[in-house]
């Protein structure tokens, strides 16, 4: 793990990412991982919320293209961050909070793929999914491991 | 303004938010979750509006507005949370004043959808074409809102703050 990460962070795209000073090499890296987050995160939460309840006048089977958004979202994700991750390597993997991070993104895509295959069939629940229902609490469950991610993903600057 | 700032960095709230461990990292978290309410929820409307994803309804996407509303509350008091803290950084930087300038261009872009195309568009049902000052209300709205995210992940690098 060590020399990967060793060898990860002296390749040309962690040395790119890390010094280079153009404008579009971190500083660019960084502003497209925000964006991805807030297409990712946001659309999830335009479907969550839906299901919580909220806006019932909202066609549930309407909401289908956002899954379009939200893999955008995740790819420019995977992509940006790795190129951080490539730009500080080891002291990345020595961080106990990028785990939890990362744990917290596989959760949160699993609820995320349970709930979309409800909203494909969305015409059984279109009158806003019952209290207490599988397909409230997972929506509950995506808003809250999508919350903790970001949170994670924050504290990776502090702890 | 540099009387300003300094009046500003003496006052116990601003020592109060600097010397906390905290506050500046709490803040923060909660500022990147009121930036996905507003880019996901406002730009779902603004997306609508632009002409996209027809068969959802303009007047059902607005109804999930009060969300993006209250992110942008949660923005502004963690926002200004950084700002009293450290007003430096930010007063003589020239990407928190651009930022400033996105915020004021989605406000009155805001203000002019709701006191005119707002009106004959806001009832629209599924699959309704919206007018074309609509679309274009859309589009720079959503172009406002990525230009607000932008110069503030841009404040440490192109106005060096932090």
């Amino acid at each position: 793990m060590a020399q990967f990460t060793a060898w990860l962070q002296a390749s040309a795209i962690g040395v790119w990412t890390r010094e280079s000073p153009s404008i579009w090499a971190y500083p660019t890296v960084l502003t497209l991982h925000t964006v991805g987050l807030g297409v990712l995160v946001g659309a999830n939460a335009v479907v969550d919320f839906r299901l919580l309840g909220f806006a019932p006048r909202l066609p549930v089977a309407s909401l289908t293209p956002l899954y379009r958004f939200m893999w955008a979202g995740f790819v420019m994700n995977a992509i940006t961050g790795a190129m951080l991750f490539a730009s500080d390597a080891t002291a990345k993997a020595a961080q106990p909070v990028f785990y939890v991070k990362l744990t917290l993104i596989a959760l949160a895509l699993a609820t995320t793929a349970v709930i979309r295959k409800r909203v494909e069939r969305a015409a059984a629940i279109d009158g806003g999914a019952s209290r207490g229902s599988t397909t409230r609490r997972a929506a509950a469950a995506s808003l809250l491991l999508w919350t903790a991610a970001i949170a994670a993903g924050r504290l990776m600057a502090y702890l | 303004m540099d009387t300003f700032v300094a009046w500003m960095e003496s006052t116990a709230v601003s020592r109060a938010i600097v010397a906390s461990r905290v506050i500046w990292p709490v803040c923060e978290i909660v500022h990147f979750i009121g930036l996905s309410l507003v880019i996901g929820i406002a730009g779902f409307f603004d997306l609508r509006l632009m002409g996209f994803m027809k068969r959802v309804p303009v007047s059902a996407a607005r109804d999930l507005m009060p969300l993006a509303i209250v992110g942008f509350l949660l923005n502004l008091t963690t926002g200004a949370t950084f700002f009293i803290g450290k007003p430096h950084q930010y007063v003589g930087n020239v990407a928190w004043w651009a930022k400033m300038f996105c915020l004021l261009l989605a406000g009155l872009n805001a203000m002019f959808f709701e006191t005119t195309v707002g009106a004959r568009t806001i009832n629209l049902g599924a699959g309704a074409e919206t007018p074309r000052s609509a679309k274009i209300v859309g589009a720079v709205s959503l172009a406002s809102w990525l230009g607000v995210l932008y110069w503030g992940r841009m404040l440490p690098y192109i106005g060096s703050a932090f």
